[in-house]
């Protein structure tokens, strides 16, 4: 039982981590009616430039906000010069996107290496938190605490502000929106950016657990989509809700029956799939 | 009763599609095509006379992975079905013809392929009830976007399972030691015979896929594609007809994985990953979704690229590959359904060349009565 408590912690953190990487990945689909399959090669990017800023200033804040606007950049460069010539061709943007992330993952091993690098949990937030026998990792607690907090920022975004009312209508209808007057282009590039830094943010915050080696990207990448798949698209709950089953069911699964864990996750997609194929909780897109 | 059956299927789907049947996008097939076709045929089957092995395995490895990309060009380009999971039908069929020979001994090249055929193609009956329920009916073309995760979902988890299940599949390196094919004359193929083999079933495959997209069933799918909610409206149903296309390809690319794990004589799980069906969907891109022709064209260009990256720079090759991808999908006039690929261009050159050289001919020999035109 309290080995089962520290087992949902962990599981809890790394559901966080899927929950921000699937956020950025929902919300770049969604907005923009992007189909960018190279997210998990950027969120492993973004891990690497991370552990490249702590190696070099010691700061782990300064490796976040870098990480995050790098990606950003990268983000909107793989925007600005190719999956805009390819509106609405959401085949050739999945094509293109996995041409994308072989390039990053070739170049990510010609700087870095091969190695698997693992990256120390920063100063102050090493150790653990000790209830009765138990041992809660301090790094652990501080991964959910940034989810929660990033979860409630878009949570209010989406449903209390003008800029998720513009969203939520842009999904329903884009060119009733336009002609609206709306500036849809501005409010959907400013949240294809906050997508992108969430990957980055999500690599770097995820590194100390996740570790960062080169063939990251398409384990994550998969993932990804099975909680796209399961959570639905279209409302962060969805995302939460499909990062929060997989998580756990992953790490349950990896600690009690490691034999079999593997294919927890692709019961339930295939369950998912067959009996509630627009997700859990998401808007009917098809 | 079939042919007349046969003339109302081009007839509705000529009032759903008018530009695919009229040939407009696929290019109607003319006696000139047919030409191309025999003079590759005879080139192909002469070929291992005049060139060293090495070009002749890659010669085979060209048909293979055309007859891999052309499987998935029925379900991409005919029926408007993009999936990114191919692979999974590869390493089904790879798999099955491996675990044949080295676990249960059964060495008989045919009864693997048969066995392959019926193991890829209930794999694909079995994916394509949940990929189909997100394809949506009608719509569903508009936004594909879910059947294209969990078409890449599936090729992961077979691979997946690959690794997992160790004691059949043998676990993360699979099997390698697959012996050379026994066709039942005598003893094992030589390379050379190999290549026939391939050649042969090759044309088989081609030939019948040829068929199927040439029937009415192939007209119905372009009409699918072109226009799917008017296909139903005049009473198709039409996640039946993108529901067995679906079985074709994947039996057709079990096929061209049991040839490759021949041809390899090893099978890895990354062959139901999405490394192989990245190379399937390139292969697509670039010879062009609208031509049937097209993948087979694509073939001999990844392969020979891949060829001479992994002679000068082998550790650069998924950047090369990434690149590849990257150029074919930037280049492509999406908008031009005609000059899609390079598939259409060699058509076209070859169209040219038919009209010019004749008459330079005549031109030459202008005295001389002029020549017959050539079929």
């Amino acid at each position: 039982m309290s080995q089962a408590l520290v087992t949902g912690l962990n599981g809890l953190s790394y559901a966080f981590i899927l929950f921000l990487l699937a956020a950025g990945f929902s919300l770049t689909f969604g907005v923009m009616g992007v189909l960018n399959l190279a997210h998990g090669a950027l969120y492993m990017l973004g891990a690497y430039i991370g552990l490249q800023v702590i190696a070099s200033v010691h700061q782990f804040w300064a490796a976040v906000v870098v990480a995050a606007i790098a990606l950003a950049i990268v983000g909107y460069a793989l925007y600005w010069f190719f999956l805009k010539k390819l509106y609405n061709k959401v085949p050739q943007q999945g094509v293109l996107t996995i041409g994308v992330s072989l390039i990053i993952a070739n170049v990510v091993l010609w700087i870095w290496g091969p190695i698997s690098h693992t990256m120390m949990s920063p100063r102050g937030l090493t150790g653990a938190v000790h209830v009765g026998s138990l041992g809660f990792p301090i790094y652990r607690l501080f991964v959910v605490g940034i989810g929660v907090l990033v979860l409630a920022l878009l949570w209010y975004m989406q449903d209390r502000t003008r800029v998720g009312a513009i969203i939520r209508a842009g999904m329903d209808n884009r060119d009733m929106t336009v002609s609206l007057g709306i500036n849809y282009g501005l409010v959907s590039t400013c949240v294809f950016l906050l997508g992108m830094a969430l990957a980055g943010v999500a690599g770097v915050i995820g590194a100390p657990i996740t570790g960062a080696y080169p063939s990251m990207g398409d384990n994550l990448l998969l993932l990804t989509l099975i909680v796209v798949v399961v959570g639905g698209t279209g409302y962060i709950q969805g995302t939460m809700l499909g990062a929060l089953v997989i998580g756990m069911l992953d790490t349950f699964g990896k600690a009690y029956i490691p034999s079999v864990a593997l294919f927890f996750s692709w019961i339930v997609f295939l369950a998912v799939l067959l009996l509630r194929p627009s997700g859990l909780i998401g808007r009917k897109v098809f | 009763m079939s042919d007349e059956r046969k003339r109302s299927t081009v007839e509705t789907a000529a009032v759903a599609a008018p530009d695919a049947v009229a040939g407009r996008r696929f290019g109607a097939t003319t006696m000139q095509d047919a030409g191309v076709v025999t003079v590759v045929a005879i080139i192909v089957l002469l070929l291992p006379l005049f060139i060293p092995s090495f070009v002749s395995s890659l010669v085979t490895k060209i048909m293979i992975y055309g007859l891999f990309a052309t499987s998935l060009n029925i379900i991409w380009g005919y029926a408007n079905i993009p999936s990114f999971g191919h692979a999974a039908f590869f390493g089904a069929g790879a798999y099955t013809a491996a675990i044949l020979v080295i676990k249960l001994g059964i060495t008989s090249f045919w009864l693997g392929l048969l066995v392959a055929i019926v193991v890829s193609a209930a794999i694909a009956a079995i994916l394509g009830i949940p990929a189909f329920r997100v394809f949506g009916v009608g719509a569903g073309a508009v936004n594909p976007i879910y059947f294209l995760l969990a078409t890449i979902a599936f090729g992961e988890l077979l691979s997946r399972v690959a690794i997992t299940i160790r004691p059949v599949t043998g676990g993360s390196t699979g099997l390698s030691g697959v012996p050379k094919a026994h066709i039942g004359f005598g003893s094992a193929l030589s390379e050379k015979q190999f290549y026939y083999l391939v050649f042969v079933l090759g044309v088989i495959c081609l030939f019948l896929m040829y068929r199927i997209l040439s029937s009415h069933y192939g007209y119905a799918l372009r009409g699918i594609h072109d226009n799917e909610k008017r296909m139903q409206a005049l009473g198709y149903n039409t996640w039946l007809y993108k529901y067995t296309s679906w079985i074709i390809a994947g039996v057709f690319g079990g096929i061209a994985g049991v040839l490759f794990c021949y041809f390899g004589s090893s099978v890895i799980p990354s062959q139901f990953a999405m490394a192989t069906s990245d190379i399937s969907f390139l292969l697509v891109i670039l010879g062009g979704t609208t031509v049937f022709f097209g993948p087979l064209v694509g073939s001999i260009f990844y392969v020979g690229i891949e060829y001479v990256v992994s002679i000068y720079l082998p550790a650069r090759w998924p950047l090369i590959f990434g690149g590849l991808i990257v150029i074919a999908i930037m280049a492509t006039p999406w908008s031009r359904q005609r000059y899609q690929g390079l598939g259409p261009g060699v058509l076209l050159l070859w169209r040219w060349l038919g009209r010019a050289v004749p008459r330079l001919w005549r031109r030459e020999i202008a005295e001389a009565p002029s020549p017959k035109r050539g079929v």
